[in-house]
């Protein structure tokens, strides 16, 4: 009752007319700059944090809340468009949503992926209003180990992007984990694979694999098969808004995502990309037409979508209640928080309540606002595909190098950009997929450091992972999920044989 | 995936596919085996890089038996003319910047090939478009965003 | 690479030649290099000088630029190759040190010129508010007695938080090479598996663990400064407790090599202004950064102090070879 009450007092501090303006202003430069490739919502919130300098507390955070979800939208409109995921979280969104827009569903794609984040943002902001100091218990007793278990589900459930053949896809997966092994050990601070070359020691960015593999490479293969099997796009076909059948398609998965993506973005180190794997395969797993994913199967769009959105308001759990910031961007709040003298942490809610509902209260103005904004803006993202294909594919490569460059304009990162893209094209040309490196890339080198951090707390035994709860129930997880379908499949043969 | 057609010949690019990962394996395993600094605790730097390695060598393996069976799907015929053309403006590119050509005329060579390698012939027109392109997203991110993208001569002139 | 950089150099240096001549007293254009990505501490530092900078009218127009990766050390290289050319700063801290050896890097500070030291901030142990030790000194027994039962959360490998740990391992005389330090990504991690229960101590920058101490739900054995903090009175030194160890986090302006006497004092003026302006106060507070300006020669003193002592223990605990 006390946490209704504070809530509504926040609403009140934050529908006032000024602050909503604020609150557009914020949604409208996130959403215009979380458009850009390569700058995901971590730096889009850095980026645009002076403009907030000059407001006063209420209406600077207020600003901010919009930023963040503008900047979070903003990210899976160019991957659904431009095949370009300029984070890692909208990898999953780009695999069906890109397939999609080519097909004329762009504006579909969209719509669920907008009406999706706007439900999960919702509930998750509610989630984070009721449960925060509840969820923040169970989240900081997830160690190490139960970590490494998660990510092994995450792998396992990643085969769902392999396609046709489990060997090329393996091939992929396990190029994107050594590739995630170049730069410094975490743990021991020493260099690996880097061959003497400096910019290397940072390691392979994500978005850098994932815009090459995604956008350069398919800017390649269009290429190639340009006189044979010119590739048509078709900016709109049937209804630009989602039909009954695309509503009844999408809200549960909306709903999944949701459940996948807050509880595990309240994980200190859950972070936004594993619920969106978790959500894409649980989606293609339950899905009734699953020959439609690798298509564009519009579940596979507003599924993870609904759970990146979900995992952002979950990333705010563990920094309100304890000032843990657990993202890139959940750091960069932080920093705007302080510059107010703001302390997140367990003192926050009783020493500033007004801010802390007011930001609240605001996260769901922010989360009006931007479906209030962007679906009218549909009907013009979609038109950008009907820009002549020359045209269209050459402003693919130029804002794909313009994101890399912006973040890190190293010869070194573009030739990495080029390469990563020239790969990509010889991967679709033998049908290799190419979704599976990305993720490996990114799950590889978490799981390694977690596993590593359990075994050194447990002094190099292994029991460690058996012996603790959690992280035995999700490791039988994983194997369920593994042998499951081998099961299946041996049980299918069986009645097949019988007949 | 049953109907294939069974050739007599190793499939080549299965081959290469398999060699490539090979190679790949030893330079994970060559690279782990030169590490000097190990945790004292619990298992160290090299650990995963030799599962990983072993992996890719088993991967390696099984891209030779399928050489041998299926081989890879054949890939249609490629337009080679579009790649080098997108891939020399990709080279200009980064030549460009790392030789301090700066950001705009970089893009407006990018822009200019690619639209070339997709069929369009109007490099001057195509190559106008993208250097303003580049100038205007340049002067976005520099005014706009206070994030300074490469800069060659031309770009000091709007600083 | 270093082609590359040596030919952009030099078009830049033809092009600044001009400035730097002129670059008297006051500097009427000024580039602040950030050598890590927009949004990290040392962006932060840069555009906060450029923001101070600007509005109390110090330099007409600063330019924050960032070059990422290797812990800082591309920028360093890039920094370095800026030979003679007044009219740039770098951001860097007490983490390039250690980044600087755990690279191998082939640049080091030394071939800098030193401009000034401008924050800083104190280091913390801390224990859960559950756990039996209650002072430093209960620490150190448990940390003589098995150093691999004694686990340690903080920062990145090499960092500061690492290289308290092993510096307080060494001062009460435990071996530096057995402790166990687990490093976590960002001090949030960290937090999570001291709140956990997961570790038996903590290290990090006092701002980071603040709001749980205040909170009582972590415990601080000991601050590494020289005094006692302002902000957290009752947090005992190391000092007090018999241990003659001070460690702090700085963070500090460093110039190309090869600056005239004129130069070089040129550009710490400038930066002397700027942390005597209202402006830059201001942000000091608004950041919760600690004051700690120290210039030219002092600076350079402390500066090859701080690169011996981070030298000598990275290579006792085995981070270098």
């Amino acid at each position: 009752m006390d946490t209704l009450l504070s809530l509504l007092h926040g609403f009140t501090v934050a529908l006032a007319p000024s602050k909503m303006l604020f609150c557009l202003i914020g949604v409208f430069l996130g959403t215009a700059v979380g458009v850009l490739p390569g700058i995901g919502p971590a730096l889009t919130v850095a980026l645009l944090l002076p403009v907030t300098f000059k407001l006063d507390p209420a209406g600077s955070l207020i600003m901010f809340a919009g930023i963040y979800y503008g900047g979070m939208y903003g990210g899976s409109t160019t991957a659904i468009l431009l095949n370009a995921p300029g984070e890692s979280a909208s990898l999953a969104t780009a695999l069906e949503g890109s397939k999609m827009a080519k097909a004329g569903r762009g504006g579909p794609a969209l719509a669920t992926s907008a009406i999706g984040s706007f439900v999960a943002g919702l509930i998750a902001t509610i989630g984070l209003a009721f449960l925060a100091p509840w969820l923040v218990e169970v989240a900081v007793h997830f160690g190490p180990w139960d970590y490494f278990a998660l990510m092994i589900v995450a792998f396992v459930t990643v085969s769902a992007t392999f396609g046709d053949s489990p060997l090329r896809g393996l091939t992929s997966l396990f190029l994107g984990i050594t590739l995630g092994l170049v730069g410094i050990d975490k743990l021991t601070g020493q260099a690996r694979l880097t061959f003497g070359v400096p910019e290397l020691l940072n390691g392979v960015e994500v978005t850098t694999l994932a815009v090459g593999l995604f956008a350069v490479g398919e800017a390649f293969y269009v290429a190639s098969k340009r006189f044979r099997d010119p590739e048509e796009i078709i900016p709109i076909k049937g209804s630009l808004w989602m039909t009954k059948q695309d509503w009844k398609r999408s809200w549960a998965p909306w709903l999944r995502g949701t459940a996948f993506g807050f509880p595990i973005g309240a994980l200190p180190a859950g972070g936004a990309e594993v619920p969106t794997f978790l959500s894409y395969s649980t989606e293609k797993r339950l899905c009734k037409y699953p020959e439609e994913f690798g298509k564009g199967a519009i579940e596979g769009v507003a599924g993870p979508e609904a759970a990146n959105n979900a995992s952002a308001a979950g990333t705010l759990v563990p920094l309100l209640t304890l000032g843990l910031p657990t993202s890139a961007t959940a750091a960069i709040m932080l920093a705007g928080f302080q510059q107010y003298g703001l302390n997140p942490g367990p003192l926050l809610f009783a020493e500033k309540p007004d801010l802390v509902w007011g930001l609240i209260a605001s996260l769901f103005i922010a989360n009006v606002m931007l479906v209030i904004l962007n679906l009218p803006l549909i009907g013009l993202w979609v038109r950008l595909l009907a820009i002549p294909q020359p045209w269209l594919y050459a402003g693919i490569l130029v804002f794909s190098t313009m994101g890399t460059l912006a973040v890190n304009g190293s010869p070194v990162e573009l030739a990495m950009l080029f390469a990563f893209g020239f790969l990509g094209y010889l991967m679709r040309r033998y049908d290799y997929p190419v979704a599976p490196m990305v993720v490996g890339l990114i799950l590889g080198p978490m799981a390694e450091q977690q596993l590593r951090r359990a075994l050194q707390i447990s002094l190099g035994d292994p029991m460690i992972l058996l012996e603790n709860p959690g992280s035995a129930t999700l490791l039988g997880i994983a194997f369920v999920a593994l042998v499951a379908p081998f099961v299946m499949s041996g049980l299918n043969r069986f009645k097949a044989s019988e007949d | 995936m049953t109907n294939e057609t069974r050739k007599a010949a190793a499939n080549k690019p299965a081959l290469i596919v398999g060699v490539l990962l090979l190679i790949v394996a030893a330079l994970v395993g060559h690279d782990a085996s030169q590490q000097t600094i190990t945790s004292t605790y619990g298992v160290g730097p090299t650990a995963v890089p030799y599962v990983v390695a072993a992996g890719l060598v088993i991967l390696g393996l099984a891209h030779f038996v399928v050489a041998f069976r299926e081989g890879l799907p054949a890939p249609e015929e490629a337009d080679s003319k579009a790649l080098l053309w997108i891939a020399g403006g990709l080279a200009f590119l980064i030549a460009c910047i790392a030789l301090g050509g700066g950001f705009v005329i970089a893009i407006a060579a990018l822009f200019a090939c690619t639209a070339r390698g997709m069929g369009r012939r109007a490099l001057l027109i195509d190559a106008a478009i993208g250097f303003v392109l580049g100038l205007v997203i340049f002067l976005v991110f520099a005014k706009l965003l206070t994030l300074i993208l490469p800069s060659g001569p031309l770009e000091r002139l709007f600083l | 690479m270093l082609t590359s950089i040596l030919k952009r150099t030099a078009v830049t240096a033809v092009a600044l030649a001009a400035f730097s001549t002129a670059a008297f007293a006051q500097l009427n254009e000024l580039k602040i290099m950030a050598p890590a990505a927009p949004g990290g501490g040392w962006d932060g530092t840069a555009r906060s000088m450029q923001q101070a900078l600007t509005t109390a009218g110090i330099v007409k127009s600063v330019q924050v630029t960032n070059v990422t990766g290797a812990g800082g050390t591309i920028g360093l290289a890039q920094l370095i190759g800026a030979k003679g050319q007044g009219d740039q700063l770098m951001v860097n801290g007490f983490v390039m040190v250690g980044a600087i050896l755990l690279n191998k890097s082939p640049v080091n500070l030394t071939q800098v010129t030193p401009i000034a030291r401008l924050t800083a901030e104190a280091e913390v142990i801390v224990v859960p508010a559950d756990s039996p030790l209650k002072t430093a000194k209960d620490l150190a027994d448990r940390l003589k007695a098995d150093p691999a039962k004694v686990t340690w959360a903080g920062g990145s490998a090499g960092g500061t938080d690492h290289i308290l740990a092993a510096l307080f391992a060494q001062a009460v005389g435990a071996d530096a090479k057995k402790i166990n330090y687990i490093p976590f990504s960002g001090g949030g991690e960290a937090l999570a598996a001291m709140l956990g229960g997961r570790v038996t101590a903590g290290v990090s920058g006092y701002g980071e663990f603040e709001g749980q101490i205040k909170a009582g739900k972590l415990r601080v054995l000991a601050v590494s400064s020289s005094k006692r903090l302002e902000n957290a009175p009752d947090a005992p030194t190391l000092k007090e407790q018999g241990i003659d160890l001070e460690l702090l986090n700085w963070r500090s302006v460093v110039a190309p090599p090869g600056l005239s006497a004129d130069q070089t004092k040129a550009l710490i003026d400038t930066v002397e202004k700027m942390v005597k302006s209202k402006e830059w106060q201001e942000i000091l507070k608004a950041r919760g950064w600690d004051d700690s300006f120290l210039a030219g020669a002092a600076f350079d003193t402390f500066l090859k102090a701080e690169i011996e002592r981070v030298s000598k223990v990275m290579t006792e605990v085995g981070l270098v070879k």
